[in-house]
């Protein structure tokens, strides 16, 4: 081996850990003998939307505490912006804001003077009047946390892991039990840092989060990433299968429509017909078609393409969230 | 150095606006200063019945017997042993003193006696005349000390004792020990509250070192200490005109010393604690018993048995001990010494267990 390639190897290293603002290497944490984190890598890019993706208990949570140096992991490395966790928490914990799942404040302080003393506590901070214009909670600077309702409750907590204008951001289950507008301003609030070079990395359960905000997502299930692709890319593996289901009044035969292009099943009942199909835009087609040729009136057409709940099913055999209506 | 300052201040004003510490701290000194100070303002203002047995019959004797009778503070009566300890018996001595045989000789050659008996029925006015007596003795000794040879009382030191011990100038730096107790003692169930919410955990995600946060609550509840204390002391000197006979300096190093033993046991508590709830009711189990038996209200020195020595291992008791000696009795370093090696061995062996039981989060 030259001393050139050599370095030239190292600085392929350098230039991938330049461009990898999380670096995550065969993390295992347990807990009394079970593994909570069984064997997890993977690599954030700076400026990416980073999904984690899985069930209660998964090991989202440990994971992402083990980066933010909460907790010490029992094997594996973390690399934050190229800082190693256990050797440079405190450095690393300076350019990083975190939301956890639940976060309870001091209740002797009000609102604007937990942002102030969160702010007190690194180098630089933003101003806290800025930034609870910023969560729209400028008018309840004065009031204390526990008169907060949920959702201003998690617009606090989100301000608190921005106080230090982080470049890199932890929100976990930032949008659990939040009302859909509240959802919706947290969704804008996320994209809008994207757009301000920030690296987020967000656990959910909801997959529509998922599919709506992430670059990329990882899929956890019992302690392991079992996926981790673009949303596309994950329901790509199904084999673009989609669902076809409509409602067709007139002469038509149920095995004529199980021979039009793309269909591979086809189930009928009282009238209503339910297609699976790998080439859903044929499919459609031909199906229109053949209602118009048969005179038969075509109602509650309905067009299903898979989610990432299909892709967790198909990966697991389970549901994501089984308790969830 | 502004991180701690901000960390500092809001510390304190989670302290400040925390209703049921700043009750019962400084709302339960307060309450009793002026119930003690309006209630018993007429009890304790007399002289101390004093009875003198002189079995010695020397010039030494008879000039100690002469002295106690020109002081304000005592009725001097004499007669026989038998005669005083029967006066005590009836209860028209507050103590008898006896000057033993020999007593003028013994002093010159050092290692002379006193024999004092007390009236025990009324356990303040028992006090405040062992204070006296003991005040006495002090003279004498001090006497004794810088010039050899003949006895001629130090009337400096038998000043000292020429105050008479009310009721309220008994019950305040009971208060200042009460006050500090309880406004400290809670940061126990702070501490457990911060762990159990998971306000320690969010915190662990800062930069911000544990130690940090933990000095900023310290510093916080020192100067919630002394800013109450303020309050309590001034009180007592406004209303009820309650002297400060020691060294101001002292005393504030004696409130600090009483503060820092709080906190430190505090955070041995909340060691054993998941719920705030549970170290709450831990806390106030240490606490009201120790209200008792620490010696705030009424002198508890004199008890003996299990529960003597029960009382003889609280801090409050030496705290109040040594706030006593410096607010009621003028004395100096050496006089609570004992007391405040006995706080420092509390502090000491309270972060000893700190350091083995307490978890930050």
């Amino acid at each position: 081996m030259s001393q050139q390639s050599a370095a030239v190897s190292q600085a392929a290293q350098m230039s991938a850990s330049v461009d990898m603002m999380v670096d995550v290497r065969g993390l295992v944490k347990r807990y009394h003998q079970k593994k909570a984190v069984d064997g997890v890598s993977f690599g954030v890019r700076r400026g990416e939307i980073f999904g984690v993706l899985g069930p209660n208990g998964a090991g989202k949570t440990t994971t992402l505490e083990i980066i933010e140096g909460i907790r010490a992991s029992d094997e594996g490395t973390v690399m934050v912006s190229g800082l190693d966790i256990r050797k440079h928490k405190r450095a690393v914990q300076r350019i990083i804001g975190v939301q956890l799942q639940t976060t309870t404040l001091f209740p002797e302080l009000t609102v604007r003077e937990t942002v102030q003393f969160f702010g007190s506590i690194y180098p630089k901070a933003l101003d806290a009047n800025d930034l609870l214009r910023q969560v729209a909670l400028e008018e309840k600077a004065k009031a204390y946390p526990q008169d907060l309702s949920g959702g201003q409750r998690q617009r606090l907590a989100l301000a608190l892991a921005l106080v230090n204008d982080p470049q890199v951001v932890f929100l976990d289950e930032p949008t659990a039990g939040l009302d859909p507008q509240s959802r919706r301003m947290l969704w804008d609030t996320v994209l809008g840092l994207r757009e301000r070079g920030k690296t987020i990395i967000i656990t959910t359960h909801y997959m529509d989060e998922a599919q709506v905000l992430c670059d990329r997502i990882a899929i956890m299930d019992d302690g392991q990433i079992i996926a981790l692709d673009t949303a596309a890319g994950l329901i790509g593996r199904l084999g673009a299968q989609a669902t076809i289901d409509c409602r067709l009044d007139g002469a038509v035969i149920t095995a004529e429509i199980g021979e039009l292009p793309g269909v591979s099943k086809v189930r009928e009942a009282n009238k209503r017909f339910v297609l699976q199909t790998s080439q859903m835009e044929p499919t459609l087609l031909a199906l229109l078609e053949y209602a118009t040729r048969r005179g038969a009136a075509l109602t509650d057409l309905q067009v299903r393409t898979p989610t990432l709940e299909d892709v967790f099913l198909d990966l697991t055999g389970r549901e994501l969230r089984p308790e969830q209506a | 150095m502004a991180t701690f300052f901000s960390l500092v201040r809001a510390n304190f004003l989670m302290v400040i606006r925390q209703r049921t510490l700043i009750i019962t701290s400084l709302g339960l000194a307060v309450v009793s200063i002026l119930v003690f100070g309006y209630l018993f303002s007429n009890s304790g203002a007399t002289k101390t019945q004093l009875g003198v047995v002189d079995a010695d019959h020397s010039s030494v004797s008879a000039q100690l017997v002469s002295q106690l009778q020109h002081n304000d503070l005592f009725n001097v009566s004499t007669g026989s042993e038998t005669a005083g300890q029967q006066a005590l018996q009836n209860g028209n001595l507050d103590a008898l003193l006896i000057i033993p045989a020999g007593f003028g000789t013994q002093l010159t050659q050092g290692g002379a006696h006193l024999q004092v008996f007390y009236n025990q029925s009324n356990p303040v006015r028992e006090d405040a005349t062992r204070l006296a007596v003991s005040a006495i003795v002090d003279g004498i000794n001090r006497a004794a000390t810088h010039q050899p040879g003949p006895v001629t009382l130090d009337e400096q030191g038998v000043m000292v004792a020429s105050k008479n011990l009310r009721t309220i100038d008994y019950v305040t730096p009971g208060m200042i020990g009460l006050l500090l107790m309880w406004a400290n003692l809670s940061v126990a169930i702070q501490l457990v509250f911060w762990r159990e919410e998971g306000i320690t955990k969010r915190l662990a995600a800062t930069p911000l070192a544990p130690i940090a946060m933990i000095s900023g609550q310290i510093l916080a509840r020192l100067l919630l200490s002394l800013a109450q204390e303020v309050v309590v002391i001034g009180l007592a000197i406004w209303l009820f005109n309650v002297q400060i006979y020691g060294n101001w300096g002292l005393l504030a190093l004696v409130i600090v010393l009483g503060a820092l033993t709080m906190l430190a046991i505090g955070f041995a508590v909340a060691g054993f604690f998941k719920k705030s709830q549970a170290a709450n009711a831990g806390i106030i189990l240490v606490t009201f018993p120790m209200m008792f038996l620490g010696g705030s209200y009424f002198p508890v020195s004199q008890i003996s048995g299990v529960l003597g020595g029960i009382i003889h291992a609280l801090p409050l008791y030496y705290l109040n001990d040594a706030l006593r000696q410096v607010v009621n009795n003028g004395a100096g370093w050496a006089a609570i010494q004992t007391s405040v090696l006995v706080l420092l061995a509390w502090i000491v062996a309270s972060m000893l267990v700190t350091w083995r039981v307490f978890r930050w989060q």
